[in-house]
C-alpha cells in the first residue's frame, strides 16, 4: 500500500506497520478506511487515554460510567439519569447551521440509545471576536442550527454558555450536552446478548455525507481547507430523528431489542465494531442490504456519517413485530447481518468479503501514546495599578462586553419550555427540569474558565469544576456527577499537552473532593488553525438533583426591602484574571499573576451552608458569583424592575472574582437567624444592602436603573447585528 | 357530566404529551390520544391539535397535517358545534384546513421565539369567559411562524364578527414587548365565526402547573368547563 494513501487516512506509517505485522498481509482499501476511522483521536482517544484513566468514574450512584453511549446515574426509586456532552467543533466552523444541528442530533441519539427519553439539552458555544463578519455568520448559524434541531424534535434547551474571545477566531467551539430519563430496569447497552442475533439497520438511508468526518474532526485546519471539507459535514433532519426516537423508545419499552448503538462518528464501522468488542463476539454484515440514498461503494458505506441511523440487535423471532412498529413511524428498517462467535468483523459486498479483521486488532491494539508535555513555568507576582479606575468606567466596560450582557438573543431562539417540565429558563445559573410524573428535579450547568486554565491548568480546572458546582448549589441542587468535553489545540505541542495533563489532574482533584464522578465525555484535539491554538477549553457539564421541586431556589430577586448578603472569599484584585482582562488592565497572558489556590474544603463548607439555609426556607433567591464579580451577579438577579442599594468598602471589590461566592437574598426578619447560623458555621458574610424598586445605588452614588438595564438586556443584539 | 377531550398526534407533534397532561390535570375527565391515521374520533367536548413540527413542517407549517386521515373527523367535530383548539402548530394546521382565516408567516425578526409573552382577551367567547377584560396573562410562546397575517377585508370581518380572541400586549414590567412577532394588530389567537374553534400561538399547556412560571393557562380550560 502506498505511503501517501496511508497518510491520507490519518494513520502514521508506524501505526500502519503495527497493523501490517499483525495481519501478515496487505489491507483492502475498506480495511484501511476502518483503521482510519477507529484509530483516530475521536474514536480511540490515543493521546488522552493514559490521562483519562486517572479520573474518578465510580461511586455509589453511578450505574454506568464512561465507555457506553452515555453515563447513567441513580436517582432513587426506578429513576436513572443518562447524560453526556459531545463536541461538533470542526463541522460547525465549516458549516455552522448543519454542523451544530447534527451536534445536537448526535448527542440526543447517544441518550435514547440507552433507553432514556431525552428531557433537556444544554450548549456550550464559543466564538471569536464579534467585530468580524465571519464571527457574526458563525454565531447566527450555530444558534439557528442548535435551535432548529432541538425545537423541532421537542426537547427543551435549558441553558449553557456563550462566550467570545479572539482565541476562537478560527476555531469556534460547539459542545452539546443532553440529559435523559431512564427507568433503571430498562437501560439498554451496546453489548449484544446472544450469538445469532440479527443485526438490524434502523433510520435514514445512507448517503455520501460525512465520509471521513471522524478523521476530519482530528485534523488541524488550514484556512483553504474550509470549502474543500464542506461535503464532509453531515446534514441533519430533526423530523426524522423525532420519528427515530419515538420508534426506538417504543421498541425498547416493548422489549423487542437486545442492544443498540448509534451510528455516529465513523458510522456503521464504529457502531458494529464497538458492538462486537463490548460483547466479545463477532459481527457479519452484508453491505448490499444497507438502505442507500444513492449508489455507494462498500468503502463509502462503511465510512458514511449520514445522520439519524441506528444499529440494533434483535432476536430472530421479533423481526416481524419490530418491522410493524417501525412502519407505523415510517422508518426504514433492514436486517443487514448477524452476531457471530468468530470475534471477527466481517463485511461483505457483492458476494465478496471486503473486510475480515479480528476485533482485537481494531480495538484492543489501538495505539495509545504517552506524549511529551511541559509543566508551565511559575509566574512572578506583579502589582497592578488600580488607582485610575472609576466605578462608572468599570460599569461601562462591563456593559460593552458581550460576555457580560444578557444573552436572551441566543436563548430566545431555543424552545426552553416544551415537554412542560421546565422549572427554570435558560440564562440563569443552571437549568432545571422536573422528572415527569415525580417531584424530583434535575439541574444541569456547563462551564469552563479558559483564561484561568491558561494561567494555571491545574488550579484553573478546579475553579471550572467549582463554578459548575456553585451554579447548582445556588439553586439548592445537590451536585451528583460530571460529563466533560476536553477541547484543546494540538497535543503534539508539549505545552498544549501539559495543559491537557494538568487540567485532567485538576478535574480529578475537584471531582474526588465533591464526590462528583466523571461518567461520560469527549475529547476534541487539534483545535488550531494556521498554527494559532485555542486556549485550553475543557468544558464540564455537571448534573445534580433535588428530590423536592418545592425546595429549589430562584436566581431572581423576590421582594423589595429584602436584604442582600455575600458569602465566600474574594480573590484579591491582583489575582482576579477576568477583572484584569475586562477592565483592560492586563492583556498578555504573561502579565497575569498566578491563581490563588482554590480551597475545595472551603467551597464545600459554604455550599453546605447555602443548602441548609435553602432547606430552612431562609433563602429567597441566590446566585453564584463568577466572572464579573458581585456586580454581574446582581445584574443577573434583576426581575420585575427590582434593583439594589449597596455599600462596599471599595467599588473595585464589586468586580473581583470569588471562591465559594454567592449572593443571597433574605428577609429582614430572618436576618438574625441567618447570620447567627453562618457565624456558628464559621462562614463569613458581608451584609451589603437591600433590594429597592427601580434603582441601582452603589455607595450612595445613584445610577439610572432603566439605562443600565436597557443596555444589559438589549445591547447584545445591537452589537452582534 | 364529565368533560371529555382528545388530543391528535401527528408524526412530529411534540406538545401532544403536554396537551394530554394539561387536559387530564384540569378537566379530570376522559382524555383520548388519537393517532393521525385513525378514521374515527370518539365523541368528545374538546379536541386539541397540539404544537410541534407535524411532518417536519415540510412544504409549509401545518400543510401536510391538514391532509391527514383524521382531519375529516376533526372537521365534522367542529361542524357539530363542539370545541376545537389548535395551539401553535395546531393553529397553523387549522388555517391550512381552512377552519380559521388568515395565515401564520415567519416572525418579524425571522428568528424562532421561545419566551414568555403577555396576552389579553379582545372579544369574548367560550374559550376566554373566565378571563377578565384587561387581565394580562403570561404564557410562553415557541414558534418560528407565528406572525398572523390576513388581508384588510378578512381583518375587518374578524373584527366585525368579534373573532379575535387574544392579542399580545405589554406586561407589567419594563422588559416586555407589545407585539412580539409582528402579527397584524398584535393578534395572538382567533376563532371561527361560530366561535367554537380557537387557534392561538401561545402555549397554555405550559403555564398551568404550580411549578410553571405562570398558571394563567388554566383559565382557558376553566372557561370551557364553566
Amino acid at each position: 500500500m502506498n505511503e501517501e494513501l496511508i497518510l491520507q487516512h490519518g494513520l502514521t506509517l508506524d501505526e500502519f506497520q503495527v497493523i501490517r505485522k499483525y495481519l501478515n498481509r496487505d489491507l483492502s482499501i475498506e480495511e484501511l478506511g476502518i483503521f482510519s476511522a477507529m484509530w483516530n483521536e475521536h474514536c480511540c482517544y490515543k493521546t488522552s487515554k493514559k490521562w483519562l484513566k486517572k479520573l474518578p468514574t465510580d461511586n455509589e450512584i453511578v450505574i454506568q460510567g464512561p465507555g457506553e453511549n452515555a453515563g447513567v446515574i441513580d436517582l432513587q426509586d426506578n429513576d436513572g439519569i443518562a447524560f453526556k456532552i459531545e463536541s461538533h467543533n470542526h463541522p460547525s466552523y465549516i458549516e455552522p447551521f448543519n454542523g451544530s444541528a447534527t451536534g445536537v442530533g448526535g448527542i440526543l441519539r447517544d441518550i435514547f440509545t440507552m433507553g432514556a427519553r431525552p428531557i433537556a439539552t444544554l450548549d456550550s458555544i464559543r466564538f471569536g471576536l464579534i467585530e468580524t463578519e465571519k464571527t457574526k455568520y458563525l454565531l447566527n448559524g450555530v444558534v439557528h442550527g442548535i435551535g432548529h434541531y432541538g425545537n423541532c424534535i421537542g426537547i427543551p434547551n435549558i441553558g449553557g454558555e456563550c462566550e467570545f474571545e479572539s482565541t476562537y477566531d478560527f476555531n469556534n467551539l460547539v459542545n452539546a450536552m443532553a440529559v435523559g430519563h431512564v427507568q433503571k430496569d430498562k437501560i439498554f447497552y451496546s453489548k449484544p446478548k446472544s450469538i445469532g442475533g440479527l443485526i438490524v439497520y434502523i433510520g435514514s438511508k445512507t448517503g455520501k455525507d460525512g465520509i471521513h468526518g471522524a478523521s476530519m474532526a482530528s485534523d488541524v485546519f488550514s484556512e483553504e481547507d474550509e470549502d474543500e471539507k464542506r461535503p464532509s459535514v453531515q446534514v441533519g433532519d430533526p423530523f426524522m430523528e423525532k420519528l427515530l426516537m419515538e420508534g426506538c423508545l417504543e421498541l425498547m419499552s416493548s422489549g423487542l431489542i437486545e442492544s443498540m448503538q448509534d451510528m455516529g462518528a465513523a458510522g456503521i464501522t464504529s457502531s458494529s465494531v464497538e458492538m462486537a468488542s463490548k460483547g466479545n463476539v463477532g459481527v457479519y454484515i452484508n453491505l448490499d442490504k444497507v438502505p442507500l440514498r444513492q449508489p455507494l461503494s462498500a468503502y463509502e458505506i462503511l465510512l458514511s456519517e449520514s445522520q439519524e441511523r441506528m444499529l440494533a440487535v434483535i432476536d430472530k423471532k421479533n423481526n416481524h413485530k419490530v418491522r410493524e412498529i417501525l412502519q407505523k413511524w415510517q422508518i426504514d428498517y433492514e436486517v443487514i447481518g448477524e452476531i457471530t462467535d468468530t470475534k471477527r468483523v466481517v463485511f461483505e459486498s457483492n458476494n465478496k468479503k471486503v473486510v475480515d479483521l479480528p476485533v482485537e486488532i481494531i480495538v484492543d491494539d489501538a495505539p495509545e501514546y504517552d506524549r511529551e508535555f511541559y509543566i508551565p513555568r511559575k509566574r512572578k507576582n506583579k502589582d497592578f495599578d488600580f488607582s485610575k479606575i472609576k466605578l462608572e468606567d468599570m460599569i461601562t466596560n462591563l456593559l460593552t462586553n458581550l460576555n457580560y450582557l444578557d444573552k436572551s438573543w441566543v436563548f430566545d431562539q431555543y424552545d426552553s419550555t416544551v415537554m412542560g417540565d421546565t422549572i427554570r429558563e435558560p440564562g440563569q445559573s443552571s437549568g432545571i427540569v422536573k422528572i415527569h410524573g415525580t417531584q424530583k428535579v434535575i439541574g444541569a450547568s456547563t462551564d469552563c474558565n479558559p483564561l484561568y486554565i491558561r494561567i494555571n491548568p491545574y488550579e484553573g480546572m478546579k475553579y471550572t469544576v467549582a463554578e459548575s458546582y456553585r451554579n447548582l448549589i445556588a439553586c439548592n441542587i445537590n451536585p451528583l456527577a460530571i460529563t466533560n468535553n476536553l477541547n484543546f489545540a494540538s497535543p503534539l505541542d508539549p505545552n498544549i499537552m501539559g495543559e491537557l495533563v494538568l487540567s485532567i489532574h485538576g478535574l480529578k482533584t475537584a471531582a474526588v473532593k465533591f464526590n462528583t464522578p466523571i461518567v461520560s465525555g469527549n475529547v476534541s484535539l487539534y483545535n488550531q488553525t494556521n498554527e494559532i491554538p485555542i486556549k485550553p477549553t475543557p468544558v464540564i457539564g455537571m448534573v445534580g438533583s433535588n428530590m423536592d421541586l418545592n425546595k429549589i431556589n430562584t436566581n431572581k430577586f423576590c421582594e423589595i426591602g429584602n436584604k442582600i448578603l455575600i458569602l465566600g472569599k474574594q480573590l484579591t484584585k491582583n489575582f482576579s484574571p477576568y477583572l484584569l482582562q475586562d477592565q483592560k488592565i492586563a492583556f498578555n497572558i504573561c502579565e497575569f499573576n498566578d491563581l490563588d489556590v482554590l480551597d475545595l474544603d472551603f467551597e464545600k463548607k459554604i455550599a453546605n451552608c447555602v443548602l441548609e439555609l435553602s432547606d430552612l426556607k431562609c433563602i429567597m433567591s441566590c446566585n453564584d458569583i463568577s466572572r464579573g464579580g458581585i456586580f454581574s451577579a446582581l445584574l443577573k438577579m434583576q426581575y420585575k424592575d427590582m434593583g439594589f442599594r449597596i455599600k462596599v468598602p471599595d467599588p473595585i471589590d464589586l468586580f473581583c472574582e470569588y471562591s465559594a461566592g454567592y449572593v443571597i437574598e433574605i428577609r429582614s426578619k430572618d436576618f438574625e437567624e441567618v447570620t447567627s447560623f453562618l457565624t456558628k458555621k464559621g462562614a463569613e458574610y458581608l451584609d451589603i444592602g437591600e433590594i429597592i424598586k427601580e434603582g441601582i445605588q452603589i455607595n450612595s452614588k445613584k445610577f439610572d436603573y432603566f439605562d443600565i438595564m436597557n443596555k444589559y438586556r438589549n445591547d447584545f443584539e445591537k452589537i452582534i447585528s | 357530566m364529565s368533560f371529555k377531550s382528545a388530543v391528535i398526534t401527528f408524526p412530529g407533534s411534540n406538545c401532544d404529551r403536554d396537551a394530554l397532561c394539561y387536559l387530564k390535570d384540569l378537566t379530570k375527565g376522559e382524555v383520548h390520544n388519537i393517532w393521525h391515521e385513525e378514521t374515527s374520533l370518539p365523541k368528545v367536548d374538546l379536541v386539541i391539535l397540539p404544537g410541534g413540527f407535524s411532518f417536519g413542517d415540510y412544504l409549509r407549517s401545518g400543510a401536510m397535517a391538514s391532509k391527514s386521515k383524521i382531519i375529516d373527523e376533526v372537521v365534522k367535530h367542529a361542524n357539530d358545534n363542539r370545541y376545537l383548539l389548535g395551539i401553535c402548530n395546531g393553529f397553523q394546521i387549522l388555517t391550512e384546513i381552512g377552519l380559521l382565516e388568515g395565515a401564520l408567516i415567519r416572525n418579524k425578526k425571522l428568528k424562532f421565539l421561545g419566551k414568555n409573552c403577555f396576552i389579553k382577551k379582545k372579544f369574548k367567547n367560550n374559550f376566554n369567559l373566565s378571563i377578565k377584560d384587561k387581565q394580562v396573562l403570561q404564557i410562553p410562546v415557541a414558534h418560528n411562524e407565528g406572525n398572523f397575517y390576513c388581508d384588510t377585508e378578512t381583518l375587518n370581518l374578524l373584527k366585525n364578527n368579534e373573532q379575535i380572541a387574544f392579542e399580545y400586549c405589554k406586561g407589567e414590567f419594563s422588559n416586555t414587548e407589545e407585539n412580539i412577532n409582528g402579527s397584524i394588530e398584535a393578534i395572538a389567537g382567533i376563532t371561527n365565526k361560530k366561535k367554537n374553534v380557537l387557534g392561538m400561538m401561545p402555549h397554555p399547556e405550559r403555564a398551568y402547573s404550580d411549578f410553571h412560571q405562570s398558571q394563567d393557562g388554566r383559565l382557558i380550560i376553566e372557561s370551557l368547563i364553566s
